[in-house]
């Protein structure tokens, strides 16, 4: 195993073992049943697309470049905690802990730029509460941000344990699971950034 | 040594292999998008079937779906929420294209 130290991942004891993957899979059934609530929210989109009620719909709102300014920033976010995960299970801290810290600075950027983009509109006077299709819209988007606002302060929240100690089994596990939940997030966003920004054209 | 899934965890090398595959997937469909006139019907399936691909990419390059120890649980569950999934998205759309403009007339002509 390359240059690693020691992983706890490698002295795991059976019954550890079997608590890491129980707890991994509980995370993952998780995450599934939060992509099915977005994807309830995908279809209600669709289905209102076209409810402009005479307003200007998505091609005339959408800022497509900003919409992918946001999408690399985001990935690249991901790609940070992907680091991450693997530094943890190498049990190198400080690496952890730079990677994590990468992280949340873009997707704090993140979060910023999106927050713009609905300001942008609402001070455009386009609200929720002009029409279906804007209601649709701003509630798939808001949902999105209020998730990456809640992983930005489970960010810090796990942070603080691997900070002040080293790395042991059990902040691994907790780790792991937000390292899932941030590449989770990225997975709802391709389809937000495919269906309501690069199809905004679509009548 | 107990991995679950390969090594994969321990590497760097598959992290790296996800953000450029997924990049590749970004540019393409924005060029796709910018650059190029398709009908919308082919735009439409070109951008869902690149977004479905660097879905399936991230769950194995970045979420290791697929590579943990038999039974594979994870995957499995994953393949049911796909399925319903289907169902949920692919249903709403299907009733309300057949059902809401054939019953409703035009707003202006109420």
């Amino acid at each position: 195993m390359r240059d690693a130290k020691v992983s706890p991942h490698q002295v795991m004891s059976h019954t550890d073992q079997g608590e890491y993957s129980r707890t991994i899979f509980g995370f993952w059934v998780y995450l599934l049943t939060d992509f099915m609530m977005f994807a309830a929210l995908f279809a209600v989109y669709v289905v209102l697309r076209k409810n402009t009620l005479n307003g200007p719909g998505p091609k005339e709102l959408f800022d497509l470049r900003s919409a992918l300014v946001q999408t690399l920033v985001l990935l690249f976010g991901t790609f940070f905690v992907g680091m991450a995960g693997v530094y943890a299970h190498r049990n190198k801290r400080r690496k952890t802990l730079l990677y994590f810290g990468l992280t949340f600075i873009l997707n704090s950027l993140f979060l910023w730029l999106m927050v713009s983009d609905l300001r942008r509109l609402i001070e455009m006077g386009q609200t929720w509460k002009n029409s279906g299709f804007l209601s649709a819209y701003f509630t798939l988007v808001a949902t999105f941000g209020v998730h990456v606002a809640f992983a930005l302060l489970w960010t810090i929240v796990l942070l603080v344990p691997v900070l002040r100690g080293g790395i042991e089994l059990f902040s691994l596990r907790r780790l792991v699971c937000l390292r899932m939940f941030w590449q989770f997030l990225n997975i709802i966003w391709i389809f937000i950034f495919s269906i309501v920004y690069l199809l905004r054209g679509i009548p | 040594m107990i991995d679950t899934h390969r090594g994969w965890n321990m590497s760097i090398k598959p992290t790296v292999l996800g953000l450029f595959f997924s990049l590749v997937a970004i540019v393409a469909s924005y060029r796709i998008v910018n650059h190029y006139h398709f009908s919308n019907h082919v735009l439409v399936w070109e951008i869902l079937i690149l977004a479905c691909v660097q879905t399936t990419l991230q769950l194995i390059f970045f979420l290791h779906i697929g590579l943990e120890a038999r039974p594979r649980w994870n995957t499995l569950m994953l393949l049911f929420m796909i399925f319903l999934m289907f169902v949920l998205v692919g249903g709403s759309i299907w009733i309300m294209h057949h059902l809401d403009y054939n019953v409703m007339p035009p707003l202006d002509q109420l």
